[in-house]
């Protein structure tokens, strides 16, 4: 039994790595732009796919294979944001977070089923990056699932440096704090937004292609990372990247043990997601700007 | 560069807002050295024009130019990248950011930008505006009187040929407000142009040599301050009449 919990727990932890990637786009392109991204599953499948693609066409190898994947979901993060949201900049759209919910809303039905038409609607597995699995002990996980926590803590460390000690990324911080007064000291806001979705996507691909040989691909994979990045990121503070990270680790860790602690574990994963929304009742019933929470700040 | 015209000017600027005209074809050129006042009685356009005069508005007729160059349609951050710098009626501060990270946002975001320069010039106008001890406080925990003068340190790293100060002296204390008087004085007399709108007539009168006057959208007055203050457009705007 403890093998099993220690099991889970790496398990967890692994997959709460992943989650920090995709809820932290998210909580980026909401502190930047002010709207919710309910397109944000879908872009982390489209980076799943675009690394399956670079490897099994372009015959790059699989490490390299995630930053580019992570590359061409920045770019196809922007085309959107060019194509779709920037009404939203302007004057003429008056109810700004409704048109980002039904624009996005909308977009995320149309990757979805553009997904099964241009990938088809059966999985797919690109190979692994390692081969194999660790064993220490009681302890068993696979290569693949190091493969993908360490990837994920690298990109996470590099986003952390690049918002906190770059220009760019004090320009982002600048535009989420005030727009206004963003633009009275010379920063672009409608660049930083380009940016922001851009880099967001970018996260959620990167996540997505490092996840792909764990659990394979397939248009629909999005559905479920999407609702626990928007749990995450209200648990964490909306807005707040510190702590979307933390509340990451900590859904990602407590949902496995939920399954390994169930009188019957085999009926655990159906029940995880539904633990995961307890937990964000629970919380936000305490605290409703998230455990380390934010006050919303609307678009103007 | 032309040095021979204005170094901003409004030309037949107008705004409006449904069917009333905010700005109505208002004409105002300043030159580089002039410390204006923009005064009149509420609602008479005188933020709308700053508004429009920095890239925060986009204009509905007229021109805007600086420097002789048409920039209408330029954001708000090109203007501030032309030396178009400005401060708000009610502060706009990074609230999360400290006082220096908020001095050296501006100058960090600038071209070619080397920070240790840049967070040398904000030290010295930190120390300048009184607010060296400060600067590791969180700009939202500061006194809105110290609120305004970051927000003044902070343009002022843009290094700005021009200044619109919107409304600087409102809800400051005497003293302050005789601070805020001394530094544009002084800045005024290091060769930065400003234009001031306030409401606070005895503070602009003590500052400025030239005065504005706006009412309904129009500029009714504008020349030196004893002529202005004879005009009778001026007294009848303000006793509405």
């Amino acid at each position: 039994m403890l093998d099993y919990i220690l099991i889970q727990a790496a398990n967890g932890l692994v997959i709460g790595v992943l989650f920090a990637l995709i809820a932290t786009g998210l909580t980026i392109i909401f502190s930047i732009l002010k709207i919710v991204n309910f397109a944000h599953g879908e872009i982390y499948m489209m980076g799943g796919y675009f690394g399956y693609y670079v490897i099994t066409l372009l015959g790059v190898p699989p490490f390299p294979a995630v930053l580019v994947a992570m590359a061409i979901t920045f770019l196809f993060s922007v085309g959107l944001e060019r194509g779709l949201l920037t009404p939203l900049y302007s004057p003429r759209i008056e109810r700004k977070a409704d048109y980002g919910i039904l624009i996005t809303f909308g977009l995320s039905v149309f990757l979805r089923n553009i997904a099964i038409i241009l990938f088809g609607p059966f999985p797919l597995r690109p190979p692994s990056f390692i081969e194999g699995d660790l064993i220490i002990g009681g302890l068993i996980i696979s290569y693949d699932r190091l493969v993908a926590a360490g990837g994920g803590i690298l990109l996470l460390g590099a986003l952390i440096y690049f918002l906190n000690r770059t220009v760019w990324g004090q320009a982002l911080n600048a535009v989420s704090q005030s727009r206004e007064s963003a633009s009275i000291v010379g920063i672009n806001s409608e660049r930083m937004y380009m940016l922001a979705f851009g880099l967001g996507g970018a996260l959620a691909g990167g996540a997505g292609a490092l996840i792909a040989p764990i659990y394979s691909l397939s248009p629909s994979m999005g559905l479920v990372p999407d609702t626990q990045a928007f749990v995450i990121v209200i648990l964490g503070g909306l807005g707040s990247v510190s702590g979307t990270i933390i509340a990451a680790l900590l859904l990602g860790l407590s949902e496995n043990l939920f399954i390994a602690l169930l009188p019957d574990p085999s009926r655990g994963p159906s029940y995880a997601n539904a633990f995961g929304l307890f937990i964000m009742m629970l919380v936000l019933l305490v605290r409703p700007t998230g455990i380390f929470g934010r006050q919303h700040v609307a678009m103007e | 560069m032309n040095d021979a015209s204005p170094l901003i000017e409004a030309a037949g600027l107008a705004k409006h807002f449904g069917g009333i005209f905010a700005v109505d074809h208002l004409d105002l050129a300043v030159r580089e050295g002039e410390l204006v006042g923009l005064i009149g009685p509420n609602g008479s356009g005188k933020t709308t024009t700053i508004n429009l005069m920095t890239g925060h508005l986009r204009i509905d007729g007229g021109a805007v130019r600086v420097r002789g160059h048409s920039v209408g349609g330029l954001p708000a951050s090109g203007f501030a990248g032309l030396g178009v710098g400005r401060t708000f009626q009610i502060t706009q501060l990074f609230g999360r950011m400290s006082v220096l990270e908020n001095m050296l946002v501006p100058g960090l975001a600038r071209p070619r930008a080397h920070k240790a320069h840049v967070i040398r010039e904000a030290r010295r106008h930190l120390e300048f505006l009184g607010l060296a001890a400060l600067e590791n406080l969180a700009a939202k925990n500061l006194s809105g009187g110290q609120q305004k003068l970051l927000e003044l340190g902070r343009a002022l790293m843009l290094e700005p040929r021009i200044l619109f100060l919107d409304e600087p002296f409102a809800g400051v204390n005497p003293y302050l407000r005789d601070e805020i008087i001394r530094f544009v004085q002084t800045l005024h007399a290091e060769g930065r142009t400003f234009v001031i709108v306030d409401h606070d007539l005895d503070a602009i009168q003590r500052l400025v040599h030239r005065l504005v006057v706006m009412s309904r959208g129009r500029k009714i007055a504008d020349g030196p301050l004893a002529a202005v203050r004879e005009n009778q457009d001026v007294i009848r705007a303000y006793s509405g009449a």
